[in-house]
């Protein structure tokens, strides 16, 4: 199928209007699209390269924005108490308690000798 | 109290460290930027005339060096008062609540302050900062309606963007601070 559509395609960019004609092939594009079309693939292929990296950066959160630190699925999720001996269920830690782990309890871990 | 020291920012440039601890509930830190230089100043200054120089010498009027004077003085004066900082201080009162100031470059000064009650915490958080991932030191306000949830972000020490280790030590005094202000509050 593929390599149909691709010998149609050289077939009417190569061979002339005559030479169509006198087959019988009248009612064909004009041979102005048979250059065109590529171009302007090529050049939508760049935009979209840049436009997917400016997408990704506008939606990136502001360092002062809420969403760094927690998220609706964090703020509703239930207070389960959890077990003696059990795994504790999965949940989001806040982020003082990480902060305290991290920089508090574990003095020796970031700080360089 | 005072300690001064020498620590660099994300981007690898030198940032002054000053900390004052006024009492065992009070303490101020003050990040410095580095100063305009003169290279910066010289290179930004001939970019825009060579570039008025040569529309003037495209279009043969001599009101395009006027303008690209004015703009340059404009332009410096405006970079001076609103955009270059040049030294910013964290204060914390135990008892009161943060000040954060910030003194740009032409003298003024701009300050904000957030009272201990709204304070829920001091923390070091991570976030994307164009492509890069950085950790900077951002206060959490309480929720008006809902005290044990977080309400809104606030960053400190924003342009002067410290690396981590000025950033742990800030952190583990402002918690000394928050936890002694906890204990002294909740007992009678």
């Amino acid at each position: 199928m593929k390599d149909m559509s691709r010998v149609l395609y050289l077939v009417w960019a190569f061979i002339p209007e005559t030479w169509l004609n006198s087959i019988g092939l009248t009612y064909w594009p004009q041979k102005y699209w048979a250059v065109a079309l590529p171009v302007y693939l090529l050049i939508t292929l760049v935009i979209t390269y840049i436009l997917i990296f400016g997408i990704n950066m506008v939606n990136t959160s502001p360092l002062d924005s809420i969403h760094t630190v927690t998220d609706n699925y964090a703020k509703n999720q239930p207070q389960k108490k959890s077990q003696e001996k059990a795994i504790p269920a999965l949940k989001d830690i806040p982020i003082s308690e990480v902060n305290q782990m991290f920089f508090i309890a574990a003095r020796g871990l970031y700080t360089k000798s | 109290m005072e300690e001064r020291r020498s620590i660099s920012d994300i981007y690898g440039g030198r940032l002054a460290l000053q900390r004052r601890s006024y009492s065992p509930s009070c303490r101020e830190f003050c990040l410095g930027c580095p100063r305009l230089s003169l290279r910066s100043l010289t290179a930004a200054t001939c970019a825009v005339w060579l570039v008025a120089y040569g529309l003037f010498a495209l279009c043969q009027n001599s009101m395009v060096l006027s303008t690209a004077i004015f703009i340059t003085l404009l332009g410096l004066l405006g970079y001076l008062h609103f955009v270059k900082i040049d030294q910013e201080t964290l204060l914390i009162i135990g008892s009161l609540g943060i000040q954060m100031t910030s003194s740009y470059a032409s003298g003024k000064e701009s300050t904000t302050f957030i009272e201990m009650g709204k304070v829920k915490d001091v923390v070091i958080n991570e976030a994307i900062y164009m492509q890069k991932v950085i950790y900077y030191l951002c206060i959490l306000l309480k929720d008006p309606v809902e005290p044990q949830r977080v309400s809104q972000v606030v960053p400190v020490f924003q342009s002067a963007k410290p690396r981590l280790d000025c950033l742990i030590e800030v952190y583990r005094s402002c918690q000394e601070i928050l936890a002694h202000q906890a204990v002294t509050s909740t007992s009678p």
